[in-house]
């Protein structure tokens, strides 16, 4: 009934068009890759003449589970798409249930949300950083980053009482007030980085081996930028002065007069490589820095929730009806989530979020063009992909289906982990011999 | 740019067949509040890409994401722009909303206009089933290849027995090659 | 010198040697952890992966050129542990002394790089080819300061009259530093510089750990070897790691601390092997330790700029002062 498209063809395509090359499968699972993704690259030397990239290997059907889920548990499984940007996903859902079910959120709230946001970009630049680097081989440079992140993963511990998943945004406001006597501890913290800032600087953008590393490697054009649609800290560092908190402000942003920050803010001139994603990024922890010092300065004082009993929350959602829209600028970029509810429905119709790593897939063709095998994991790692987020979803039925599923799942796996070892022996006997 | 301007062209460009206009403004902020504006609207699914090329000239234009439910004997498809994202004046979102009948699920591609487009598109296309015209790459992006059936159409017949038999397929082939 | 007394020699030269090599490679991994701010692995885990690897199955894929493949771990191994052989130990002529001099040495070193390579082409991985091509581009462009530097030193001592002098024992026993005048002693400087960074391409150590490169191409050369064969490259690799060591010291740093202490004797010549494990030290861990923890990972042909320009002219220039040295001297 359906035409089917057959994945064979486009291989076989690529393949044709560069006849000198031979192919080189990076992932599902590579020490490169964090995550599962699957690249395939046409080499010819050490370059890169072609590339294919095929996710879809972390699926989890998010989406789908959202449509059987009530409005809260939907936030908790927000949290869940990401790990690392755990807060962006549920600030951007709660924003969008609040227009689509017309609540309104008391300031202070506001102003928590923008600290928890910030602190999490800090965090999530610095773990970038430490990637970045150990993609490069420059492990000590992985320690000392990974080591300097502790400090704001206390921090986050202290506001919320978690280092990950913080659960603090709900619908209508926050679940945790951020009390006076915290500031002095979260002060001191924001000094400790300020601190830093000049050791980043100095280790990432003035070290030789890294700048021989990262400068004219996977560019991207302001132009491929602009026409692919890259998001976040990728798009600015091609000299897109793109930033949802800048375009399209939310929570207590217009309030904190938030610019979008390209490598010319630090007075360099944009070429759109991985030199300038470092620069951007290394920018931007001093921008949230900045931020949260202003938050705690203008914060006012007042409720933190308009729905201090869950149930009444609960209730109010069942009865709302309409669509909204939420936008977050995460650490990696634009998070949107559209969300549909219907009045007397506890879960959304229609739930549908997007990541800004898929926002990035399109423009990674461009940046790997050319690149040497050498690039391919720092290029890779330049966006600061995301992949779990990106893919939320998978073909999951009803829970009953899907319990099935599992148990046949897991009996297959073993059935397969047998067959498998007994291949093994078979095949390496005869090597053994020699 | 200001939802206004960004009406006028639309409706210069596509006269009475945009319907169901709604402008959308709220203030945000509470020191230095500022307004951000939505249009939602409906329009056909022909005139989509003179709709997506009016808004281009207008200014820098973004597609955050295609979003999509069955609707029915129709699937409804919602494309979310933003127009004018990452300029200095600001942002509108503009909304529109088209509706693809199920027995003709055809839309024009928007990758010749906006290359970005592709894997929202790619995305749609695997788990609706909506075939966009002219998309330079229609393979699966995130289910499996041999999957045939498209997961969020809500008639979709036997999707749990869909899943199970493909588990059950592979058995069968690992069997054959342990015989082997 | 006996046979049967030459092969006690060589046994104690292995076992001793095995000794301080794994002592070596667990120091490196303990110390640059610490520079790194990590606790590191405990002295003895390069032992541990050792026995670990011995005990593994050993795996060879169904794309491989059997034999080839098995075979390059041997190879490899075998000929670090005799180039050990032909290293002068403190005061101690080497083992084989007399049976193959320095350009033997050279050779010697070079064999388990081309065997790592020929076992990556005989893999049949695609990562493990890109590893091999990687290791005979990087090879190409460090050999050639590398014999710059050996030759220069033996020929200054052959216009010096000492001899024979590409012999390691000669080299040892004589050090260049105070027999030659000031534009010789630049140019010694210029070579042992060339040498020490021409170390960690030898090592295959970050920044040119190239042909591995983890995160590129998840260990190239090495990515279808397991068990015993992966131990015999592991193997190789410490001793390696002492025979370049001890190739910088015989070259550079021979001198020992009985003769100006006045210890005759066995205590002497004690003295001067723990000397000289000291000075082995000093090298692995400038050359080798500080380096891979202060460098990120270069590109093939960063290595191959930074080793065919600076690096060889470096060597040249040294070796142009030591000619103009025995011009200025007279030899």
């Amino acid at each position: 009934m359906r035409e089917k498209v057959k994945p064979e063809e486009k291989t076989e395509e690529l393949t044709k068009a560069c006849p000198t090359c031979f192919e080189v499968p990076i992932g599902p699972i590579h020490p490169a890759l964090k995550e599962g993704i699957r690249f395939t690259f046409w080499i010819e030397g050490e370059r890169i003449r072609k590339v294919d990239i095929r996710p879809g290997f972390m699926h989890r059907g998010i989406e789908f589970m959202g449509t059987k889920r009530n409005l809260i548990q939907v936030l908790y499984l927000a949290e869940r798409i990401c790990g690392i940007c755990s807060i962006s996903h549920p600030l951007a859902i709660v924003q969008a249930v609040e227009q689509a079910a017309g609540i309104e959120v008391p300031p202070r709230a506001q102003y928590i949300r923008v600290i928890i946001g910030e602190l999490e970009r800090i965090h999530s630049h610095l773990l970038w950083a430490g990637v970045a680097a150990h993609e490069l081989g420059f492990d000590t440079l992985l320690h000392y980053v990974w080591k300097v992140r502790e400090p704001v993963l206390d921090i986050l511990e202290d506001l919320t009482g978690n280092r990950i998943d913080y659960a603090i945004p709900i619908y209508g406001g926050v679940r945790r007030d951020v009390p006076p006597e915290k500031y002095p501890k979260l002060k001191d913290a924001l000094r400790y980085y300020r601190s830093l800032v000049d050791d980043f600087v100095n280790f990432f953008l003035r070290d030789p081996s890294i700048e021989a590393r990262t400068r004219g490697v996977g560019v991207l054009t302001s132009e491929e930028a602009d026409s692919l649609c890259a998001v976040g800290p990728t798009a600015r560092a091609s000299g897109l002065r793109k930033d949802v908190r800048q375009d399209w402000p939310y929570f207590a942003y217009p309030d904190l007069e938030v610019k979008a920050l390209t490598p010319e803010d630090m007075g360099l001139e944009v070429r759109g490589d991985v030199y300038d994603r470092i620069v951007v990024r290394l920018l931007e922890v001093v921008q949230s820095i900045e931020l949260i010092e202003q938050c705690l300065e203008e914060m006012p004082e007042g409720e933190i929730t308009a729905f201090p009993k869950v149930a009444a929350l609960l209730a109010h959602l069942k009865k709302a009806e309409g669509e909204g829209v939420g936008r977050h600028e995460a650490p990696r970029g634009e998070v949107i989530h559209y969300i549909r509810l219907e009045a007397g429905e506890e879960a959304p119709a229609v739930w549908k979020v997007k990541a800004p790593t898929y926002s990035n897939l399109m423009p990674w063709y461009p940046m790997f063009r050319d690149q040497e095998i050498a690039d391919i994991p720092i290029v890779a790692a330049s966006i600061d992909p995301c992949i779990c987020c990106m893919e939320r979803v998978q073909i999951v039925c009803d829970g009953k289906a899907e319990t099935l599923l599992k148990d046949e799942l897991l009996r297959l796996s073993w059935a397969k982990t047998e067959r498998v070892a007994s291949r093994v022996t078979r095949q390496v006997s005869p090597g053994r011999g020699g | 740019m200001r939802a206004q301007e960004v009406l006028e062209a639309l409706q210069g460009k596509l006269g009475g067949r945009i319907r169901n206009l709604e402008i959308k403004a709220e203030t945000v902020g509470y020191r230095r509040p500022r307004e951000r504006e939505f249009i939602w609207a409906e329009i056909d699914r022909g005139d989509l890409p003179d709709a997506v090329r009016t808004l281009k000239e207008l200014a820098p234009l973004h597609i955050s994401i295609i979003s999509g439910a069955d609707a029915g004997d129709r699937i409804e498809l919602i494309y979310h722009f933003g127009v004018g994202y990452g300029t200095e004046t600001g942002e509108v979102m503009v909304n529109f909303r088209l509706a693809v009948p199920k027995d003709d699920p055809k839309v024009p591609s928007l990758c010749d206009i906006l290359p970005g487009a592709e894997t929202t598109e790619r995305e749609k296309l695997e788990f609706l089933g909506v075939e966009f015209e002219g998309i330079p790459d229609a393979r699966k992006l995130f289910l499996p290849d041999e999957l045939e059936i498209h997961p969020w159409r809500k008639d979709e017949p036997d999707l749990a027995k869909y899943v199970r038999r493909t588990v059950a397929w592979e058995e069968k082939k690992d069997e054959g090659k342990g015989e082997a | 010198m006996s046979g049967l007394n030459a092969l006690w020699q060589a046994i104690l030269v292995l076992v001793g040697g095995g000794v301080v090599g794994f002592l070596y490679k667990g120091l490196d991994r303990k110390l640059a952890a610490r520079l790194q701010g990590r606790i590191g692995p405990p002295l003895r885990q390069p032992v541990l992966d050792v026995i670990k690897l011995l005990l593994k199955e050993n795996i060879v894929p169904r794309t491989a050129i059997p034999w080839l493949f098995q075979a390059a771990p041997f190879l490899a191994f075998i000929t670090a542990v005799t180039a050990l052989l032909y290293l002068p130990i403190g005061s101690l002529a080497p083992v084989l002394h007399g049976y193959g001099d320095l350009v033997l040495l050279l050779y010697l070193l070079a064999i388990p790089a081309l065997a790592m390579a020929m076992g990556g082409f005989a893999s049949g991985s695609p990562y493990a080819v890109v590893g091999a091509q990687r290791e005979i581009v990087m090879m190409m462009s460090y050999e050639f300061p590398l014999a710059i530097a050996a030759v220069g030193i033996a020929w200054r001592l052959a216009t010096l009259g000492i001899g024979p002098s590409f012999s390691l024992a000669t080299i040892a026993a004589n050090p260049l530093w105070g027999l030659v005048g000031p534009l010789g002693w630049i140019g010694l400087l210029f070579l042992f510089v060339a040498l020490l960074a021409v170390t960690p391409a030898e090592l295959s150590k970050i920044p040119f750990d190239i042909p591995e490169a983890e995160t590129e191409i998840a260990g190239g050369l090495f990515v279808e070897y397991s068990g015993v064969n992966l131990a015999l490259f592991y193997l190789a690799d410490v001793i390696k790691t002492l025979v370049i060591a001890g190739l910088v010291v015989a070259l550079f740093i021979p001198y020992g601390l009985a003769v100006p202490l006045g210890i005759t004797g066995v205590g002497g010549q004690v003295l001067d092997i723990l000397f000289f494990l000291v000075k082995l030290f000093g090298v692995v861990f400038f050359a080798v330790t500080v380096v891979r923890v202060a460098f990120a990972r270069l590109k093939v042909d960063q290595v191959v700029r930074l080793y065919l320009l600076p690096t060889t002219l470096l060597a040249l220039a040294g070796l142009l002062l030591l000619v103009l040295d025995k011009v200025v001297m007279g030899g």
